[in-house]
Formats: C-alpha cells, structure tokens, sequence
C-alpha cells in the first residue's frame, strides 16, 4: 500500500491537472460559440450568392462561361487538407489524417497536396508527399483575409493548369458531440446549396433545369454583361464556400476539444474518488496503529 | 416611396430595411436607383454606397460587388461593405502603405503586382471616405 505522502501528492497533483481540463473546457465553449455565430453571419451570403449564381448560370445557356465551371480531364489532382493548429482535441487531427493517408493512398502519387493547420502540415511535410503549399498557424487568429488568400494561390494554380481538379478534406460540424470528415468537391465550381448550415451535391447545370428556369427567368438588365456578371460572382462564391469551410472546421476542433476535456475532467473526478477512499484508509490505518501502539506502550508500563 | 434592400457580407448582414433610394459605384459609372426599377443586376466596384432612408443618408464604403433589383427587392453582394463608424482606418492606412511597398518592389510577380493595386485601391476609398466627413 502506497504511504500516506505519496497518495497526497498524487492527489494534489490530480486535482491540478482537473484544474486545468476544466479551465480548456470552458475557453474551448466560448470558442466555439464564436466560431458558431460566424458560421451563422456567413449563412445568408453564402445562400444569397448562390442562388444568384443558379439563376445566372441557368440564363446564360451557353457552354463555357469561365474556366472555373468547366470540368476538364483530370489529371493532376490537388487535396486540400484542413486540420487544426494545437492538439489536445481528442480524435478530431487523428481523423483527418487517417482518412487524408487513406484516400492518398488510393490516388496517383504525383497528386498535390496544401495543407492547412499546423498538425497536418507537420504531419505531410515527413511524408514522401508533393506538398506544394501549406498555411500553418492560421486558426489562431482566423480572418477571412488568409481564408480568401488561400482561394486566391487555389485559383491561380488552377487557372495555370497545375492541376485539374481540387478537393478539400476537413472535419464538419455536426453536432457538440459529433464531428465527421468529410471530401468535398472546390473546383471545377459544382453548386453547393448551402441551406441551413447542409451542403446538397447538386450540379449547376443539369439540376432539374425545366422547373428552374420557369421559375427564376426575369429579364435583367444585365450591366455590363451577364457573363461579367457570373465571372465577378464565381470568385466570391469560392472564397465564402472556403471561408465557410475553415469556420466548420474551427467550431469542429473547439467541440471536439470540448469533449475530450469533459471527459477528462470526469476521469479524474473518478480517480479522485478512489484516491480519496485510499487516503482515507491509509490515514485510518496509521491512527489505529498509533493507538495500539500507545495502548501497548501503557500495559507494559504498567506491568513492570 | 421605399423599397427593400437588403446588403450581405461573407461576415454579417450589413443592412436590412426600406430605403428611399440608393446610389451604387457600378463598374459602367454610378448610378441611383429608386422604387419600381425595372429587373437588373450589375457590377460596382470599389467606392461609396450611398442610402437614403426615412432617417437620412449613410454612407457605406464597399471593395466592389454585384448589385440586384427585382420587383422592388434589392440585393447587395459584397466582400465588404462598412459604415463610417466601423471603417478602421489604422488598418487602412497600414494595408495602403504595404500595397505601396509591394508595387516599387521590383521583384513582386505580377499577380502580386494586381493584388496590391486592388488592395490600394481600397484603402484609398476607404480612407477618403472616412476623411471626407
């Protein structure tokens, strides 16, 4: 049995490591909030843009408007992984990064790789990957400036043809209690309609186009152009798409981080309890040891 | 005499309610735009939007967009959109003076080169918005 010294210093330095937890725990809370209410102000831009750019798309009819919309043969890919910067936030990089090296695996190894946060870039940068570009440290202080930078190099590496086709890998926000990876389609640009926070596959120009067009066609006065237009909008359109996603992957790692320290601050409320029932019995012990000992100690006093 | 117009940003919704006009810096020159305006869409670009509603006119700032008026609903889709009060002009004038900095420098690419131009060209507005008081 441990002595008495040894269980209080395991306790007090148990109840310091709670201390600790429970402190992660509630900035973690307080993070996500703020991650939320991002979330929710990009919402109603992100519908608004969209829509409009369904309604444009579905008006122009000719073939190539932009670069950005039209699929070509795919044969450089480019994977965009976003993980967070620290750790500490249960399975939330583990995930990301197992899925990630799992559909690498799958893919030709010339694929090109961006990472974002600081745990995927480290994770890659060992790997026998082509990294092309990553962005750690940006979750720290997340502002749509680096979010719309990272569109911009995207954009221009596409536009340049060094890949055909971009994909981005990150944890959503489901719930406080549930994150899940998933791949999602940036370019070519297919329409995400963004509804409440649910991303639905839909593609832009086959989308049940007959019901579409009685619907929405208005004769605009389209000034300068209606491909202008469209043109000034698909850049807006990939920049609140991405914005929206490092939003759900920072709520994402704040929740997941929330969990993960609830839980072990009740593991160690638990060990605690233990701990204590212990200590007690120790310190019980060590009285009744003294007592006898004393009681001992009289008796054979007072028989000499 | 009002119409609604409504002005969205990737980070909020800057403006929601009727006005009585407002004044838009489309790519093809400014222009005003009053209730019961026939269908159009169209670019701005950078400078000043300007709205007049029951209470006055307010001046907002903007780094370009596209503007949309159907059956007296009007939209506004910006990167940014700020009022007076919520331009920060520190950041302005540090972002002008980095803009500056990469346009004399003779190594910047040329994307660079078009990215600090159009950074300028913000800051710019953004600072003789707010000067011009």
């Amino acid at each position: 049995m441990a002595t008495l010294k040894e269980l209080k210093v395991r306790i007090s330095g148990i109840k310091s490591t709670q201390k600790i937890t429970k402190a992660m725990k509630m900035v973690s809370s307080a993070k996500m909030k703020r991650a939320q209410d991002k979330i929710i102000a990009a919402r109603p831009f992100a519908y608004k843009i969209n829509k409009m750019l369904n309604e444009l798309i579905l008006n122009a009819e000719t073939g190539s408007i932009d670069d950005l919309l039209n699929v070509r043969e795919v044969k450089t890919k480019c994977v965009v992984i976003v993980s967070s910067d620290k750790g500490l936030a249960g399975s939330f990089n583990t995930n990301i990064i197992r899925y990630s090296s799992n559909y690498l695996a799958k893919l030709d190894p010339e694929t090109k790789i961006i990472t974002v946060g600081k745990k995927a870039t480290d994770f890659f940068k060992k790997k026998k990957v082509r990294l092309i570009n990553s962005y750690p440290g940006v979750f720290n202080d997340l502002t749509i400036d680096i979010s719309n930078e990272i569109v911009n190099y995207i954009v221009e590496s596409y536009k340049k043809k060094e890949f055909d086709s971009v994909e981005i890998i990150y944890n959503e926000f489901k719930s406080v209690v549930k994150q899940l990876t998933v791949k999602e389609q940036f370019l070519p640009l297919t329409g995400e309609e963004v509804k409440d926070g649910k991303n639905k596959s839909t593609d832009l120009k086959n989308e049940n186009t007959d019901e579409k067009k009685k619907a929405v066609k208005t004769d605009y006065i389209y000034e300068p152009s209606l491909i202008e237009i469209i043109k000034e909008l698909i850049p807006k359109q990939l920049k609140v798409q991405f914005w929206k996603i490092l939003l759900e992957s920072n709520a994402a790692e704040q929740a997941a981080r929330l969990t993960a320290m609830e839980t072990a601050t009740k593991n160690a409320q638990d060990l605690l309890k233990i701990l204590e029932v212990s200590y007690n019995q120790a310190r019980q012990a060590a009285i009744t040891k003294e007592i006898l000992e004393i009681v001992g100690g009289a008796e054979a006093l007072k028989e000499s | 005499m009002s119409f609604n117009l409504e002005i969205f940003t990737p980070l909020k919704v800057v403006f929601k309610g009727s006005v009585k006009s407002v004044t838009i810096p489309g790519t093809e020159g400014s222009f005003q735009v009053l209730q019961n305006h026939a269908p159009l869409i169209s670019n701005f670009s950078v400078g000043m939007i300007k709205i007049e509603t029951e209470s006055g006119l307010n001046e907002y700032s903007t780094g370009g967009g596209v503007f949309e008026v159907k059956k007296n609903d009007a939209v506004i889709i910006a990167q940014s959109v700020e009022s007076k009060a919520d331009i920060d002009l520190r950041r302005a004038k540090l972002s002008k003076e980095r803009a500056e900095a990469v346009l004399k420098d003779p190594k910047a690419t040329h994307v660079q080169l078009e990215d600090a131009r159009e950074t300028l060209h913000r800051a710019v507005n953004r600072i003789r918005i707010i000067e011009n008081k």
